[in-house]
């Protein structure tokens, strides 16, 4: 009895601190693994970390700077139609900068703040990689290769960085701007705010990965198509139409209706004539058994 | 003996000089489909992972599917993050803080204290940058609906490479199954990292409905729960006193949050000394690391996740990128009574992927425990080929062994969870004895993939006798090469392509056809409906025909009098 006592003891004392709203934590003591990954056991991370090693076409560190990004849902207020953001979306150092950031997670979940496309043989993957869990802070370093270029920054958690926690980094006069920055450049692909087709009905838009373009496409059509008004024999009319029309405007050039009418009766009953006779001759052909 | 022979010859005549025409009496000839790219019948994932080993002290039960779980990742599943060297940790994807497992506190050997941790993630979602879906996470070839899974915590992104945008390992569905140990204190710890707001419901587990601090732990938004909002977190404290396989699911406008996969399985099992449960099963199957008690009566043990979707709904999220646009859509527009569910899964996957992950490796005369869970949204009928098994437990709860039952359907409604016995000694009973032995959905539209078979939750229990050496099942009947391609799975390849010499059953080349005349019955056996019809048709290529005439002679008329028709329509404009 008093062992369970003591247990249940133990365990409100322990989960009293958990319960309560988690902490600010300064991630300062992190484990050095290598090649500038530095890690802690309580989900605190940096990958590519570099405070002293130039990349090459720098002869000498061209600036030291230090900046402080915060990350989290409250950063999206101003950007309506997102759920994430960082406090600023825009950054431009000079080449060959040292850059010391410090990143503060203001939400209680990961967020991370994430460069891709650096030299590979200085950041493994070509990736600089701070990740941190919430409230927290953490700080990395890196220094920046020569060259005008607009590096991604982003949070890779899913759907992160599509609602909203993207910026862009330009590295002397960059190479332009990428889309979907928020306050910055619009979508590739927009919403269509006005759509009414019902959710409930299927639709072909639907993604499908790779798609496979068949050889022979799928048969939609029934094999006889009589139905549609502009069939193939429509067309033909149509052709033969346009071809008599001058040859017929000649010829009926100086007629009347009546005798328009009384030309064409005639030229049918000739035409009809010429058809039966064609039969006869052709039935004439055929060997009687 | 034609009524209307002049009619007949016009219409022939203008066959004849038609540029598509071809053989009179003909039909359309066979194609073959080209089917595309055929997938490897097993994707080679580490196959060294699906031997039995120890990793740091972690007993690991072999596996000899073909796409095996990660050992390191059930070592650090049954240790704990903070028990696991960093060495092993480096080869998951496990946050450093993911589980932590402390405080052995009736000193038993096992640790009391377990602290788990939930995120949510968005698999095969939009991006508004290019047109595909990201993180990728494919339930067959080239078939990618939209899915929200709780997954634990992990570290670094959310693809599993640089090069891809396939999701990582810890994140993909099923939400992952979630073990503990009976009489465990558990802080399960939602962060949530999605866009909407969510709660966890534990279903059927022991729980109080209030946590020490007085808050809600029901994770009822009406009851007792505020929401778990974007970018919060939100632990729930339970201490469960029964064992049993139950569940747990988000409870924020369940109807569609649980049909997006925002439900697992939660199961407790029974208190032994020593006990190191694997606390998640990431993708449901096999349990690679039984719990004591399992293993007293057991030689495997099997997580069995049936989960249907409805692509009308799960196509929202790809469609839109603005959360109040996808929440509009979702809770205001789309109408679950009217629904239909698709996507019929096993653990995450439909065939044939269930043959790659979910199918049950066996011998003879062995004991195996499924836990088996339905979270579509019907009842389901699941039926085992060759075996006969004996459920167990309803619920979780042991049924009076008097009073159980064996036999080769099990109905299962939604939400419930039966145990399952399969005995696999043959005895004409228990087993027929070995083979490939299919297991499956026994209402058809469960073997199907949007309506198409062969798909939906079929998987099958094999022996090894019939398993090659990369762990997929020495079928001996048609070829499933079909079944691998993307342009199958989209229904381009006619499912009996090349079944025989010539190809009898393969897709029709309309391509240049037209159809002959119809032939004249015989007389005799004539009746008025056909003539109708045949005369019908005649009519009709006439009728175009003097139409195109006609219209071309107005064409010609309206350009030659194209001066008096400005004249009239300026006048016309003028008179206004």
């Amino acid at each position: 009895m008093l062992k369970k006592l003591f247990c249940a003891a133990i365990s409100f004392a322990l989960s009293a601190p958990v319960l309560a709203e988690k902490e600010f934590e300064n991630h300062t003591n992190m484990m050095d693994h290598g090649d500038g990954h530095l890690m802690d056991m309580t989900g605190g991370m940096i990958m590519g970390q570099n405070t002293d090693t130039l990349p090459g076409g720098c002869d000498r560190v061209a600036a030291t700077k230090e900046i402080t990004v915060h990350a989290g849902h409250k950063y999206a207020k101003k950007f309506p139609g997102r759920m994430y953001a960082f406090d600023v979306q825009e950054y431009q150092f000079e080449p060959c900068t040292k850059l010391t950031i410090n990143f503060i997670n203001d939400d209680s979940v990961r967020h991370q703040w994430m460069m891709h496309g650096l030299p590979k043989y200085l950041y493994p993957k070509g990736m600089f990689h701070m990740e941190v869990t919430g409230p927290g802070k953490i700080s990395g370093t890196l220094i920046f290769p020569p060259g005008d270029k607009t590096y991604l920054v982003h949070c890779d958690i899913a759907q992160h960085m599509e609602k909203g926690m993207k910026g862009q980094l330009k590295i002397g006069k960059g190479s332009g701007d990428l889309p979907s920055i928020p306050g910055v450049t619009p979508y590739v692909i927009q919403d269509d705010y006005w759509d009414k087709t019902s959710v409930n009905d299927e639709r072909d838009d639907e993604y499908v990965a790779d798609p496979v373009e068949p050889t022979v496409k799928a048969v939609k059509a029934p094999i006889v198509e009589n139905e549609s008004l502009f069939s193939g024999l429509t067309i033909v009319g149509l052709a033969i139409g346009l071809l008599l029309a001058p040859l017929l405007a000649r010829k009926f050039k100086d007629m009347t209706a009546a005798e328009i009418v009384s030309y064409l009766v005639e030229l049918a009953k000739t035409g009809v004539c010429m058809a039966i006779k064609l039969v006869k001759w052709l039935m004439s052909l055929v060997p009687k058994k | 003996m034609q009524k209307n022979p002049l009619g007949k010859l016009l219409s022939t005549a203008l066959m004849l000089t038609s540029v598509s025409a071809t053989a009179i009496a003909g039909l359309p000839k066979t194609v073959e489909v080209d089917r595309g790219k055929v997938e490897a019948f097993c994707n080679e994932n580490n196959p060294e992972w699906r031997e039995a080993q120890t990793i740091e002290g972690v007993d690991i039960q072999e596996s000899l599917r073909c796409s095996p779980d990660n050992p390191y990742s059930i070592a650090a599943e049954v240790k704990g993050t903070n028990n696991l060297s960093m060495e092993a940790l480096m080869n998951t994807h496990y946050a450093m803080d993911g589980i932590i497992k402390k405080n052995d506190m009736d000193g038993d050997g096992d640790p009391d204290l377990i602290i788990i941790k939930l995120e949510v993630a968005e698999l095969n979602g939009h991006s508004p940058d290019f047109k595909g879906v990201v993180p990728t996470f494919d339930i067959a070839p080239g078939i990618q609906p939209a899915m929200w899974v709780f997954a634990p915590k992990s570290r670094g992104m959310a693809t599993n490479s640089f090069v891809g945008v396939d999701a990582n390992p810890l994140l993909r569905a099923p939400s992952p199954v979630i073990r503990v140990e009976q009489g465990d204190t558990i802080w399960i710890q939602l962060e949530n990292t999605h866009y909407f707001p969510h709660t966890i419901h534990l279903h059927g587990v022991d729980h109080p409905f209030v946590d020490v601090a007085g808050e809600g732990n029901d994770g009822v938004p009406q009851s007792s729960d505020k929401f778990v909002l974007p970018g919060q977190s939100k632990t729930y404290e339970i201490r469960p006193r029964t064992a049993g396989s139950f569940a747990y699911h988000c409870h924020v406008q369940t109807h569609v949050h649980l049909a997006m996969g925002l439900v697992g399985m939660f199961v407790v099992e029974e208190n032994r000394p020593n006990n190191w449960v694997q606390t998640f099963n990431v993708g449901a199957g096999q349990v690679r690391h039984p719990s004591k008690a399992i293993l007293e009566e057991y030689d495997s043990e099997y997580d069995l996740h049936y989960h249907a979707m409805d692509k009308e709904l799960n196509s929202i999220v790809q469609r839109y990128n603005d959360p109040r646009l996808i929440a509009k859509k979702m809770n205001r527009e789309y109408d679950m009574t009217e629904s239909t569910e698709d996507y019929h899964t096993l653990n995450g996957r439909s065939f044939p992927y269930t043959l790659r992950e979910s199918i049950i490796v066996t011998e003879p005369d062995k004991n195996l425990k499924l836990r088996v869970f339905n979270s579509t949204g019907e009842q389901l009928a699941m039926h085992t080929h060759g075996h006969k098994a004996t459920i167990t437990h309803y619920d979780g709860i042991e049924h009076n062994p008097a009073a159980q039952i064996t036999r080769d359907i099990y109905d299962i409604a939604p939400a419930q969870r039966n145990d399952l016995k399969i005995n696999t000694t043959d005895d004409g009973f228990h087993s027929y004895g070995e083979g490939i032995w299919i297991f499956h959905d026994h209402r058809e539209k469960g073997i199907t993939t949007n309506g198409m078979n062969p798909g939906g939750n079929v998987s099958a229990l094999v022996y090894k006798k019939y398993l090659n050496e990369i762990g997929m099942p020495k079928a001996i009947g048609e070829s499933s090469e079909n079944l691998f391609t993307k342009a199958f799975q989209r229904r381009q390849v006619p499912v009996w392509q090349n079944i025989d010499e010539w190809n009898s059953l393969g897709e029709v080349d309309i391509s240049g056809y037209v159809a002959p005349e119809a032939s004249k019955a015989m007389e005799a056996e004539t009746n008025s409906d056909s003539k109708v019809l045949a005369g019908n048709d005649e009519d009709d290529s006439l009728r175009n025909l003097f139409f195109g005439l006609f219209f071309g002679l107005f064409a010609y008329v309206a350009f030659v009098k194209r001066e008096q028709w400005i004249a009239l329509i300026s006048s016309l404009k003028g008179g206004k």
